[in-house]
């Protein structure tokens, strides 16, 4: 099971290599294209998140990667190996994890399962016993090992749908929505694993989910997929910081004055509004780069004599990015354009309003909205 | 399966078998745990084939008499390859609905066998059972008619694996339908009985009947146990048409489960259900 980047460990072609991959399903007017002129590498040892809405060409990807479906263009290589023309050597190296808890034998034990698996990849379960149980202590079923799947719950259920994956040593593994259904504490478990095998085994992983918390949790690299089509393909942090634009809003106790406005206009480097509410008090909301909009900002309001009530900072996260990148309003930013970052076409992760470069909120009765934006 | 050099880092990894034992082994033993873990299920369809039997035996008794004895050979050997037939077509066209259901067929396909030596290995340790409850059922018939069939082992076993080597192409045929159609059990249920008249089929008087599955091996297997006529005393031609027509089914079978496969891949079918 114990896998580490040995001195001896070489150079060679990427883990997961997919070269304009096209599918469309159905003809005519019916014709749907899943997939459209996909590339992609992934390198070895990485774990890598596929993202997209439901329909972005997710689960076509992954099972062409698989040889599940046949691309009507596009290769698809394995550890080098074409998997549509040489299927059975490309599955020597892999394993997939496709439905969650539902791919293991629920009628058989935890080991009987994993023996299984093992031998229908041609592992002999009597030598490779011993990374069974390494995989039963990693996984916490050790003390379930000889317990039917059916009667274990959910997340163990899935716990033991990705040992089976591993039952035998793989270098690619595909996980769909590895997560889905568990518990928090179980799917922080679960990742943890995930992260382990990457780190410690040198497994490359490829993971798709809708949990954003996950694939920011435990990926290196992220894919996104909109349309059928990449539009993003980066190392997570590096789209985070291509996103990266912290939002503050401070509230006041006090109407803000025109001498303040005028002072926020000309001295503040950043986008700004200032919303007025019945009880006298002002919000400021503005968008900033760095630490000195924000500390420009607060200068003017003590000249002002502005008491403060409330400063709060939101930071992007990936759910941010990946609605930022799949929205379809036609003003959407990309990963290559980072110029574009400072004005988002963006719904804000409370569920307002998409803001636009400005970031306007809704204006509700008895408020006042003023904007400033040097940008 | 791998070639075992291409793990680079150095560190303990397990080595892989590049024979095909380690699936005969987890397939059979699959089997045998399940046949085990739930007896009553596997008791009751043995009970079931023999409650049928009792049924036809004393039914035919009670309606034609001493006459039945007439027939009772062709019905204890008829029931014996139904037996088998039964579970080897079973073991194919059911399995592959029933594993799109528990979201595993994909991981069979995805096996470095291939997914057809993966089913064909699943279809023969089926019948290899089968054999041991065709077995069972044989001596039960035989002990409560009392009506003692030759059971040459040498002759039988190899009559009754070329019989059903023509069930299991239409399996395979049957199989390959359900990866792109998914919900054909009534279909399926059809084509069981579809094996009653062809076990049945009077061969001797009508040649052309042995090109039909099932039923000329039938005929040879009824012949051997009934008037005791070893393997190689029986017709060289005979064994010759047997073995080409058991032969091509199974591979016209095989064939139709390639082609299926095909277009479920093309379609994305596979493992939907």
């Amino acid at each position: 099971m114990t896998r580490s980047d040995g001195p001896g460990r070489e150079a060679g072609p990427p883990a997961i290599r997919l070269d304009g991959l096209r599918k469309t399903f159905g003809s005519g007017e019916n014709a749907v294209t899943a997939v459209d002129d996909v590339s992609f590498e992934i390198e070895r040892g990485t774990v890598v998140g596929l993202l997209g809405p439901n329909g972005a060409g997710k689960t076509t990807t992954i099972k062409s990667l698989l040889g599940l479906i046949v691309p009507d263009a596009g290769t698809v290589e394995i550890d080098g190996i074409d998997v549509h023309s040489q299927p059975t050597r490309a599955y020597d190296r892999v394993g997939a994890m496709l439905e969650g808890a539902r791919n293991v034998y629920w009628r058989l034990t935890v080991r009987e399962n994993l023996a299984f698996f093992a031998g229908l990849g041609g592992d002999s379960p009597s030598t490779v016993s011993g990374r069974h149980d390494a995989l039963l202590e990693q996984f916490g079923l050790a003390d379930r090992a000889e317990t039917v799947v059916n009667e274990l719950s959910r997340g163990m259920k899935q716990k033991v749908s990705l040992a089976s994956t591993l039952a035998r040593d793989v270098d690619v593994v595909f996980m769909d929505e590895p997560t889905l259904g568990l518990d928090v504490e179980t799917s922080l478990e679960l990742r943890a694993e995930i992260r382990r095998l990457a780190d410690r085994d040198d497994v490359t992983i490829l993971v798709s989910s809708h949990d954003m918390d996950v694939i920011e949790d435990i990926c290196d690299h992220v894919l996104v997929l909109e349309n059928g089509r990449v539009v993003a393909d980066d190392e997570v942090d590096a789209l985070l910081d291509v996103f990266r634009s912290q939002e503050y809003r401070i509230e006041v106790d006090d109407v803000l004055p025109a001498a303040a406005r005028t002072r926020l206009e000309t001295a503040v480097d950043a986008e700004w509004t200032a919303k007025r509410d019945d009880r006298r008090r002002t919000t400021i909301s503005f968008t900033a780069t760095g630490s000195d909009e924000f500390y420009d900002v607060i200068d003017v309001l003590r000249e002002h004599d502005l008491p403060l009530r409330d400063v709060e900072s939101v930071t992007p996260d990936l759910e941010d990015v990946f609605l930022e990148l799949t929205a379809e309003d036609g003003q959407r930013s990309t990963a290559e354009s980072p110029a574009d970052s400072s004005s988002p076409a963006r719904p804000s992760r409370d569920g307002e309003p998409a803001r636009d470069g400005g970031a306007e909120p809704a204006r509700d009765a008895g408020e006042e909205l003023e904007r400033g934006d040097r940008r | 399966m791998s070639d075992g050099t291409r793990r680079d880092s150095g560190v303990p990894v397990s080595i892989p078998d590049s024979s095909i034992f380690p699936l005969l082994w987890v397939v059979a033993r699959k089997q045998v745990v399940l046949l085990l873990r739930y007896p009553l299920s596997t008791l009751s369809r043995f009970l079931t084939m023999l409650i049928f039997f009792l049924v036809v035996f004393f039914g035919g008794q009670a309606v034609a008499g001493p006459a039945i004895t007439d027939t009772l050979d062709g019905i204890i050997v008829g029931f014996f390859l139904f037996t088998l037939a039964i579970t080897a077509y079973s073991g194919l066209a059911w399995n592959v609905t029933r594993e799109a259901q528990w979201g595993t067929l994909e991981r069979l396909f995805m096996s470095p066998y291939g997914f057809g030596t993966v089913m064909g290995v699943k279809a023969a340790i089926n019948v290899c059972l089968s054999f041991l409850w065709g077995a069972a059922l044989l001596f039960a018939m035989m002990g409560i008619s009392g009506r003692w069939l030759t059971f040459d082992v040498v002759t039988v076993v190899p009559l009754a694996a070329l019989t059903v080597a023509s069930v299991i192409g239409i399996g395979f045929c049957f199989a390959g339908l359900a990866l792109v159609y998914k919900r054909l059990e009534n279909l399926f249920q059809l084509v069981q009985f579809g094996f009653v008249p062809l076990i049945a089929a009077p061969v001797g008087g009508l040649e052309w009947l042995k090109l039909f599955p099932v039923a000329h091996g039938s005929y040879l297997t009824r012949v051997a146990m009934s008037d005791g006529v070893r393997l190689w005393e029986l017709p060289a031609s005979e064994l010759a048409i047997l073995t080409v027509v058991s032969v091509a089914y199974l591979l016209a079978g095989y064939y139709c489960f390639v082609l299926a496969s095909r277009k479920a891949r093309r379609e994305g079918l596979l493992g939907h259900y």
